[in-house]
């Protein structure tokens, strides 16, 4: 994808999580975001800081242009940018930073990508809910809403990496 | 040179991610109640254990000036439990209604042990004070759970003494307020074990028992608990041996009090 597209891209899905925690209230053992993907495909060429640099600006303007608590998404995003490149690694192998490619569904296979997805949710997830909660919510509670919302979080993310990460073999 | 250029991003990512984690913290501390009373909480927490830990870590580093005034303390206790003890014998009377004078003065020195050997059958000891100091040759050490050896050579600011545990010491124990009295030697194999030799026959005792110096050997005071009296076996169809579980450790002597007979030198005039 060409840069220029991915960002377009980018700014609208962040635009589309900002309506999403603004309009969509379906239960409070649910919440959806799809933030951690689109962290996740953020070119592998772009060094760690400067990603973390556009998850923490992505957070603040979920943050501050939605009903959230200011900080908090900031506090869930900058970790899985942190941990990108080493969960990439980690599925991928190394060969994606050797070639400087990016991974895809149908170039590295729905499993793999599933997994990536899966992962940087369940961190993304298990902060926001923790901090959220504040030590006031039982462990029952969020447990059950981590589950949910990683499981909802996870096949929303599935729908949409395929915009954000399409093949770009000829 | 690779691993130098590798190191550098990662430490460069990890100071801002830590950086972007605090300012996070601090956007949700001043937005919200609840997380800003849950960070507190979570800060004092954290607080309270750096603090409590270097408290333990400074505390640590004081035992020794503890030790060392505790040891005093306890000299002073002893020295103080001398004079009582000496004033209970000069108001004691015999059976025949005779008040006794003063029988025994000694000085004390505390002193730290800086060097002991526990292995051998000749154990020895090496104590940090010396002539200069006051400690003299044949003067007796114990500590608050016994004897434990007999000074046998001073240098200016050192003491080299016969440990207890050493085949060739023996002190005269008695067995309980009035009992008979034997020799006490180390057992020559356990650390806390003693054998209480020559006890006639006739004199009866019970297991358990405590030990004291009789004060006969002149080197100590006399009543200074040794240890409890254990099982007897008669030697020779004479007398009993028995055995003696002692009170003092050997394997953790550190601070301990030098005793010298003042009239030491009078009674040996005597050339006995």
């Amino acid at each position: 994808m060409r840069k220029g597209k991915f960002w377009l891209v980018y700014l609208l899905l962040a635009a589309a999580q900002m309506l999403l925690c603004n309009y969509v209230h379906l239960s409070a053992y649910l919440f959806i975001s799809i933030l951690p993907v689109m962290v996740l495909c953020i070119s592998t060429r772009v060094p760690t800081w400067v990603t973390m640099i556009i998850a923490f600006l992505t957070g603040l303007a979920v943050d501050l242009l939605s009903e959230g608590i200011v900080g908090l998404n900031v506090l869930a995003l900058v970790p899985v940018a942190f941990v990108r490149k080493e969960v990439i690694r980690l599925i991928f192998g190394d060969e994606l930073f050797a070639r400087k490619e990016d991974f895809a569904m149908r170039k590295n296979g729905f499993g793999k990508v599933a997994l990536a997805i899966f992962l940087v949710q369940a961190l993304y997830l298990g902060i926001y809910i923790w901090a959220d909660g504040a030590g006031t919510r039982p462990l029952a509670f969020n447990a059950i809403r981590f589950g949910i919302s990683l499981a909802a979080g996870w096949i929303v993310s599935l729908l949409i990496v395929d915009i954000l990460a399409p093949d770009t073999r000829k | 040179m690779q691993k130098e250029r590798k190191f550098l991003p990662r430490l460069i990512s990890a100071a801002i991610f830590i950086l972007m984690e605090i300012a996070a913290l601090q956007m949700l501390s001043r937005n919200a109640e609840l997380q800003r009373l849950w960070l507190a909480r979570a800060a004092h927490g954290v607080m309270g254990t750096v603090w409590g830990s270097t408290q333990t870590v400074a505390n640590y580093f004081n035992l020794h000036r503890i030790n060392e005034d505790l040891a005093r303390e306890n000299f002073e206790l002893r020295e103080k439990l001398e004079s009582y003890r000496n004033e209970a014998h000069a108001f004691r009377v015999d059976s025949m209604g005779i008040a006794h004078g003063r029988v025994q003065g000694f000085d004390y020195i505390p002193a730290e042990v800086v060097k002991i050997s526990r292995n051998k059958q000749h154990n020895y000891m090496i104590l940090n004070k010396g002539f200069e100091d006051g400690v003299q040759e044949k003067s007796g050490i114990i500590t608050r759970s016994g004897v434990v050896g007999i000074i046998d050579a001073v240098s200016a600011h050192y003491s080299y003494a016969f440990s207890f545990q050493n085949s060739d010491i023996s002190i005269s124990g008695r067995l309980g307020d009035e009992g008979a009295t034997g020799l006490l030697t180390w057992d020559g194999v356990s650390s806390d074990g003693a054998i209480l030799q020559e006890v006639p026959l006739q004199y009866k005792y019970a297991v358990g028992d405590t030990v004291y110096t009789s004060g006969h050997s002149l080197m100590f005071p006399s009543d200074i608990p040794l240890g409890v009296a254990g099982e007897a076996r008669v030697i020779n169809g004479a007398t009993n041996e028995i055995k003696v579980h002692l009170f003092q450790d050997f394997t953790a002597i550190r601070y301990v009090t030098v005793v010298h007979n003042t009239a030491l030198d009078e009674v040996e005039e005597f050339g006995l």
